[in-house]
């Protein structure tokens, strides 16, 4: 991995990288609307989740079958395990958590037809009302780190570098929740968690290449303000591709060896990290340079 | 030699608190949030009652009351707390039925005595029947083919055929919709005066009844926000009575205002009756004792309802005052239900009404098996980070996987420590945080090994790296602690969690590469055998 000796022409290649991102995001956009929206949790829909453990291996079709014969034929069912099942249902009335009668006649029935090894692992119920205020929250969490970040990149930079960064972190958000949207994987609170995560991490590597930017600024009058991004983007590349794949490395073990619960986290993790790394190199600096051939500060 | 002597000082004091960290790992278990450990979390959101808002003040007393009940039912190290949007979360670790918690906890426990003032009955093929109160539409259940709906003062009268009164029929008025009281004065046949009313359909003839202004009583009216259905006057709308249910026939009973309620109790206890029915006794305080004797005394004959929030309980006929200040409360279905009305009374009425947002339980199972597979993950990937740094950065790999070491031990003592329980989120937090510890040693490496291959000595080649390497890991790790304050700040409990042990590793982690890897690398390069530029994975071409 010795890329040093490398000097791809980032810039000038800049079209079809941001035709490739385009690609990508409207990619996970067409999804979005095949798959009929975000496969949203009860956090956010409000209703009702249960784990199940069953005392031998069973399919979905068993299950479902189970679930069919008593009238939660609509309940969306998720493997966890070989012998473990998320069972979300859905009452009457869209988001409202389930009684407790019906929970008793779920279980039941699925001891009584497949066995069950006790009572469920899981077991939760959230009201819809609290799913909006949840959603709310979500909302204002990412707008405030947005928020925070281009302040905090204008007072350290300059605003364009600011914008641009802003720019790329909606990017890798907007590709990662493509891929949400592409794979119907379920969003919860913990996939915004990590998409905030993702905003405060992939910052970092365009923030290295900035600082690179603006210590080469200076040689702008002899090579021109395209080639010292250039440079700059070539000469922090194995570091910002040594960085991620350090990251990487603990955060794909988790999506292999975890949990349910943890691969949707490492999930999210995985796909911000490398969109992350990409846009740092491919949208944030080319943003840089078209607003500067646009506006120019610094000249040849 | 200054330099020398700071760095030797700024290692010892890292084993110190290397030395402190451990003390704390072996002292302390890591406190494990509620999603590893199995419990039950339930989220109450506090709305008014009674007009009154929802105040500091009373959230604090709801609080209150909520732990002595939790106390009460035995239930160890529990945890109460307000959230941003001032909801009360509770946390109670190992309770495995957070249906029966949720009964006790997040009852209002409004005791209240009211007369019974009337009961709606409907009228069909010369058959009559109570209404319900439906609580979800906030309406009268009224059977579209009743013939027609009457108010009487005294149900326990009609049903044993004893003298009673018809107060009022209840009629639809077409134009508003509105349910209107109107003066009765027909006898109890088919036929009456209200113009219009015939005997056939009965929903056909709502629609041309002609409502005589002048003998409208009252109207029923539904307050959504209190969920309470009054019968107002039609004029000034001033409070007639209440419809409440009672829990013995599900019948829409009208009950005049509050005359006591269960502040001026003194004790209270479930038990069983003379004749075996389960009950709750109560006595009250003198204060109490007076005002049930004057009660009791200025309405014998009629029957006094026993309202526990929102609900009659039961409504004894009051025979004769009542001087010594004991009543009880009966239509009760088991000893069960029983002892927690005498425990949620003996709490006292939370001064909120508290509705459940979430109610969610974890078993032990599903949280040791995040923390087991975590921290195998987290092993491996440890490993492998340090395979990676050896083979990429040669002897500079050595003081990352030194340091790596020291984060986590740090780490883990700084966790135990300060008690921040770790969540199942929070996992992943610390296994991220493993991967961005490395991050700012792969920026200094780089650093130093871009200044060797300009040809500067090792030395001078590390003191230039971290200068300029400084820059970079500051700027970059305040924009992850931004947005870990941003989580912290909207994020529920297991979300706040991952946010707190982000933020951790982010300041340890960092400080841990920009004094401990720097001093240990600046004494290391004084050693001139291991410090070449093949030891710092730098092979200098010739030319180069």
């Amino acid at each position: 991995m010795r890329f040093k000796n490398y000097n791809f022409d980032f810039i000038g290649k800049s079209k079809i990288l941001i035709i490739i991102s385009l690609v990508m995001i409207i990619a996970g956009i067409a999804g979005y609307f095949i798959q009929g929206g975000f496969n949203l949790g009860i956090d956010f829909l409000g209703g009702s989740l249960m784990e199940v453990e069953f005392t031998r291996d069973v399919d979905v079709a068993e299950v479902r079958s189970v679930m069919n014969d008593i009238g939660f034929g609509n309940a969306i069912l998720q493997r966890t395990e070989s012998n473990r099942f998320i069972i979300r249902t859905k009452a009457k009335e869209l988001g409202v958590p389930i009684s407790t009668e019906e929970k008793k006649e779920i279980l039941d029935s699925l001891d009584e037809k497949i066995g069950t090894t006790g009572p469920p692992l899981q077991d939760r119920n959230v009201d819809p009302g609290f799913g909006k205020q949840i959603t709310k929250n979500a909302f204002k969490a990412i707008g405030i780190s947005f928020v925070g970040i281009l302040i905090y990149v204008w007072i350290r930079f300059e605003l364009r570098f600011g914008a641009a960064a802003i720019l790329a972190l909606v990017h890798d958000v907007l590709v990662t929740l493509g891929v949400y949207a592409i794979l119907n994987r379920e969003i919860n609170t913990s996939t915004i968690a990590a998409i905030l995560t993702i905003i405060g991490y992939s910052i970092n590597d365009t923030i290295v290449v900035f600082d690179r930017i603006r210590e080469n600024t200076p040689m702008t009058g002899k090579l021109g303000y395209t080639k010292v991004v250039n440079d700059s983007i070539n000469v922090t590349l194995s570091r910002s591709i040594n960085t991620s794949l350090t990251t990487l490395i603990p955060i794909i073990l988790l999506l292999i060896l975890g949990t349910a619960a943890l691969k949707d986290f490492a999930l999210a993790l995985t796909v911000g990290i490398v969109t992350g790394t990409y846009s740092s190199m491919f949208i944030a600096s080319p943003i840089v340079v078209a607003w500067n051939n646009r506006f120019p500060k610094y000249k040849k | 030699m200054r330099n020398k002597k700071v760095h030797i000082t700024i290692i010892a004091i890292f084993i110190a608190i290397i030395s402190v960290s451990l003390y704390y790992i072996l002292k302390e278990p890591i406190n494990l949030g509620l999603d590893l450990k199995g419990g039950t979390q339930i989220i109450l959101k506090p709305t008014e009652r009674g007009g009154e808002e929802v105040t500091t003040q009373s959230l604090d007393k709801a609080m209150l009351i909520i732990m002595d009940r939790i106390d009460k039912l035995g239930i160890s190290e529990p945890l109460v707390t307000k959230d941003l949007s001032k909801n009360i979360v509770i946390q109670l670790p190992g309770v495995k039925d957070p249906d029966k918690a949720k009964e006790i906890i997040g009852k209002t426990a409004q005791l209240e005595f009211r007369l019974v003032t009337g009961t709606f009955i409907s009228i069909k093929n010369q058959k009559w029947d109570t209404l319900k109160f439906d609580y979800e539409k906030g309406e009268l259940v009224i059977d579209p083919d009743a013939e027609k709906v009457l108010l009487v003062d005294d149900i326990n009268a009609l049903v044993s055929g004893n003298l009673y009164e018809i107060d009022g029929e209840l009629l639809s008025d077409p134009e508003s919709e509105e349910m209107l009281l109107v003066k009765y004065s027909g006898e109890d046949n088919q036929e009456t005066d209200v113009e219009g009313s015939s005997t056939g359909d009965g929903s056909e003839s709502n629609v041309d009844i002609n409502i005589d202004p002048e003998k409208v009583i009252g109207k029923i009216i539904y307050k959504p926000e209190t969920r309470e259905l009054l019968l107002v006057d039609y004029k000034d709308e001033s409070e007639l009575g209440e419809i409440l249910v009672d829990s013995r026939n599900d019948a829409a009973t009208l009950v005049g205002p509050v005359l006591l309620t269960g502040d001026k109790l003194a004790k209270v206890a479930a038990g069983y009756g003379t004749n075996g029915e389960i009950r709750v006794a109560l006595s009250f305080k003198d204060e109490g004792v007076e005002i049930f004797k004057e009660i009791t005394s200025e309405n014998i004959g009629r029957n006094l309802a026993i309202v526990l929030d929102e609900e009659i309980k039961s409504a004894p006929y009051i025979k004769v005052p009542i001087t010594d200040g004991d009543a009880e409360i009966t239509g009760i279905s088991s000893i069960e239900e029983a002892k927690n009305v005498e425990l949620v009374l003996q709490t006292g009425a939370l001064p909120v009404n508290l509705q459940i947002e979430e109610s969610s339980f974890v078993g032990p199972t599903l949280g040791m098996d995040s923390l087991n597979k975590g921290l195998y993950a987290g092993i491996i990937g440890f490993i492998l980070i340090i395979v990676f740094m050896l083979f990429y950065y040669k002897g500079l790999g050595i003081y990352s996987a030194l340091g790596l070491i020291i984060y986590i031990i740090i780490f883990w003592g700084v966790m135990s420590g300060i008690g921040a329980a770790l969540t199942l989120p929070g996992i992943a937090g610390i296994i991220l945080t493993i991967g961005i510890a490395v991050d700012a040693n792969v920026i200094i490496f780089e650093r130093i090994k871009e200044e060797i291959l300009k040809a500067k000595s090792p030395r001078i080649a590390i003191g230039y790296g971290f200068k300029n390497a400084l820059r970079t890991i500051v700027d970059s790790n305040v924009t992850t602690l931004i947005t870990a304050a941003a989580l912290f700040r909207f994020g529920t409990g297991p979300i706040k969690g991952f946010a707190v042990t982000l933020s951790l590793g982010v300041v340890i982690s960092m400080i841990i590469s920009l004094l401990f890897t720097r001093s240990i690398i600046f004494l290391m390069s004084g050693i001139s055998r291991i410090n070449t530029p093949g030891f710092l994975g730098v092979r200098r071409r010739s030319g180069e």
